[in-house]
C-alpha cells in the first residue's frame, strides 16, 4: 500500500506502508488495511498513523480529508506534521503555529507603528518643502 | 550651466539609487522564484480537493450553504494588494479595476462593502470611503503561510454564512509570467464555478463509488469550508508572485534608466570639464600674449 500526504506547502511524505490507523476527535479511529473498499473520511484534528513492519510514524493533522482507493491512500491536509509519536508531533505543530500567529499580530503592529513614526518624521522634518 | 561639481555629485546620487535598485530587483527575482515553487506545491491539492468534492456531490442528498446561490443584497469585495509601493503598476491596476467595477455596478455604498488585504489597498478603500467589513487591515508577508490566512477565511464565511453579505468576490493580479500580470476577479462565495469545467485533465479513478466515514453529509461540512479556504490561500499565494514579477520589472526598469541618467550626466560632466580647460587655456594664452 502507499500513502501520499499532501498540504499547501506541497507533498509532505509519499512511502509505502502496511496499513494505516486513522484517528479524529469527531469520528473516532479506524483503519485502512490493504484492499480495503474505497473509502472518503474527514478528520478535523486527529493523526494518521502510518504502520511498516514494527516500525510506526504519526502524522498529526489539522483539517484534513483520507481518501482511499486500489491500495492508494490520500491524505489532503491544511496543517500537517510527521514525528515519532503522536504527542511530540501535535506539539510541534501547535507550537509552530503559535509562534506564526504571535509573530503575525507583533508584525502587524511593528509595521503600523513604524509607518505612523514616518509620517510623524515626515511631517516635522519638512520634508518636500525645500 | 551647472558646474562639474554639482553634476558629479548628481551622478554619485544616482549611482547610488541604482545600486539599491539593482538590489531591490534582484531580492525580487529570488522571491519570485520562491513564490512560483509554492504555487507548484500547492496545484496538486487544489486538483485532488476538487475532484473529491465532485465526487461527493454526485452523491443524493448532499448540499451545503456556501454552494447555494442566494438573492444579492450585499457583496464583500476582498482587494489583494501588496503593503509595500515601488511595485510598478500592481497595485494602482488593481484599484482602478475595483473602482471601475463599484462604479458600474452599485449606487450606493449600502450595497457593498470591502475587505482590503495588504496595507495599500487598506489606505486606498479608507482614501475612497468604501465601507469597510473590518477595521483593522491585514497585512501580508512575503513568504505566505496557511495558517496566516485561515483566520481571515474563517471570518469571511461566517459573515457569509451569517448572512451579512451574501457574495464574496476577489479582485487579484494574476501572475502569467513574469512580465505580465493581470487583473481578474473571482467569486469565492458562494462556490459556484462548476468543478466540472476544469481544464486540466480529470484525476484517475475519482470515479469510483467511496464508502463514506461517517457520512457524505458531514464530508462535505468539511470538504467545501477547506476549499474556500484553499482558494483564497492559492489566490493569495497568485498575488504575491505577481507582485514580486511587478516589483522585478519596475526595478529592471529603474536601473536602466539610471545607468541612461549616468550616461548622459557623464557626458555633460565631460563637457563642462573642457569648457574649463579651454577656459584656461585661453586664459593664459591671454596672459601671455599680455606680457608680450
Amino acid at each position: 500500500m502507499q500513502i501520499s500526504v499532501v498540504t499547501p506547502h506541497g507533498e509532505l511524505y509519499n512511502e509505502d506502508i502496511d496499513y494505516v490507523v486513522v484517528s479524529s476527535k469527531m469520528n473516532g479511529e479506524f483503519a485502512i488495511m490493504k484492499d480495503h473498499i474505497p473509502i472518503i473520511s474527514s478528520i478535523d484534528v486527529g493523526y494518521v498513523k502510518m504502520v511498516r513492519g514494527d516500525k510506526q510514524l504519526y502524522t498529526v493533522i489539522i483539517n484534513g480529508v483520507v481518501e482511499h482507493q486500489n491500495n492508494i491512500i490520500n491524505v489532503i491536509a491544511q496543517e500537517a506534521h510527521v514525528g515519532l509519536s503522536k504527542d511530540s508531533a501535535l506539539d510541534h505543530l501547535n507550537t509552530v503555529r503559535e509562534e506564526r500567529i504571535k509573530e503575525n499580530k507583533r508584525r502587524n503592529v511593528d509595521f503600523a507603528r513604524a509607518e505612523r513614526e514616518l509620517k510623524k518624521n515626515v511631517k516635522d522634518a519638512k520634508a518636500g518643502k525645500i | 550651466m551647472a558646474t562639474m561639481r554639482d553634476i558629479r555629485s548628481r551622478i554619485n546620487a544616482t549611482k547610488k539609487t541604482s545600486q539599491i535598485t539593482k538590489a531591490m530587483h534582484m531580492v525580487s527575482a529570488s522571491k519570485l522564484k520562491k513564490a512560483e515553487k509554492a504555487i507548484t506545491g500547492f496545484r496538486p491539492l487544489m486538483k485532488r480537493l476538487r475532484a473529491l468534492i465532485d465526487n461527493v456531490l454526485d452523491q443524493e442528498d448532499v448540499h451545503h450553504p456556501m454552494l447555494v446561490d442566494r438573492d444579492v443584497d450585499r457583496v464583500c469585495y476582498i482587494i489583494v494588494s501588496s503593503d509595500r509601493g515601488l511595485a510598478g503598476p500592481y497595485n494602482s491596476s488593481i484599484f482602478k479595476a475595483v473602482t471601475a467595477h463599484i462604479e458600474s455596478t452599485h449606487k450606493n455604498t449600502d450595497e457593498f462593502v470591502v475587505a482590503p488585504i495588504g496595507y495599500k489597498a487598506m489606505s486606498y478603500a479608507k482614501r475612497m470611503k468604501y465601507p469597510l467589513l473590518t477595521e483593522s487591515s491585514i497585512h501580508v508577508r512575503d513568504d505566505v503561510q496557511f495558517i496566516d490566512f485561515k483566520e481571515v477565511s474563517e471570518r469571511f464565511m461566517k459573515s457569509f454564512l451569517r448572512g451579512e453579505i451574501d457574495k464574496i468576490v476577489v479582485f487579484y493580479n494574476h501572475f502569467i509570467n513574469t512580465i505580465t500580470q493581470q487583473v481578474e476577479q473571482l467569486q469565492l462565495l458562494p462556490v459556484t464555478n462548476g468543478f466540472e469545467d476544469l481544464q486540466d485533465e480529470p484525476v484517475p479513478g475519482m470515479n469510483l463509488i467511496y464508502n463514506y466515514e461517517p457520512s457524505p453529509k458531514t464530508i462535505i461540512n468539511h470538504l467545501v469550508p477547506m476549499y474556500v479556504e484553499n482558494t483564497l490561500y492559492g489566490i493569495i499565494l497568485d498575488a504575491k508572485a505577481s507582485e514580486h514579477a511587478a516589483r522585478m520589472t519596475a526595478m529592471k526598469n529603474a536601473t536602466d534608466n539610471a545607468e541612461d541618467i549616468i550616461k548622459t550626466l557623464q557626458l555633460h560632466y565631460n563637457r563642462a570639464r573642457q569648457a574649463a580647460i579651454t577656459m584656461e587655456l585661453t586664459d593664459i594664452i591671454g596672459g601671455a600674449n599680455a606680457v608680450n
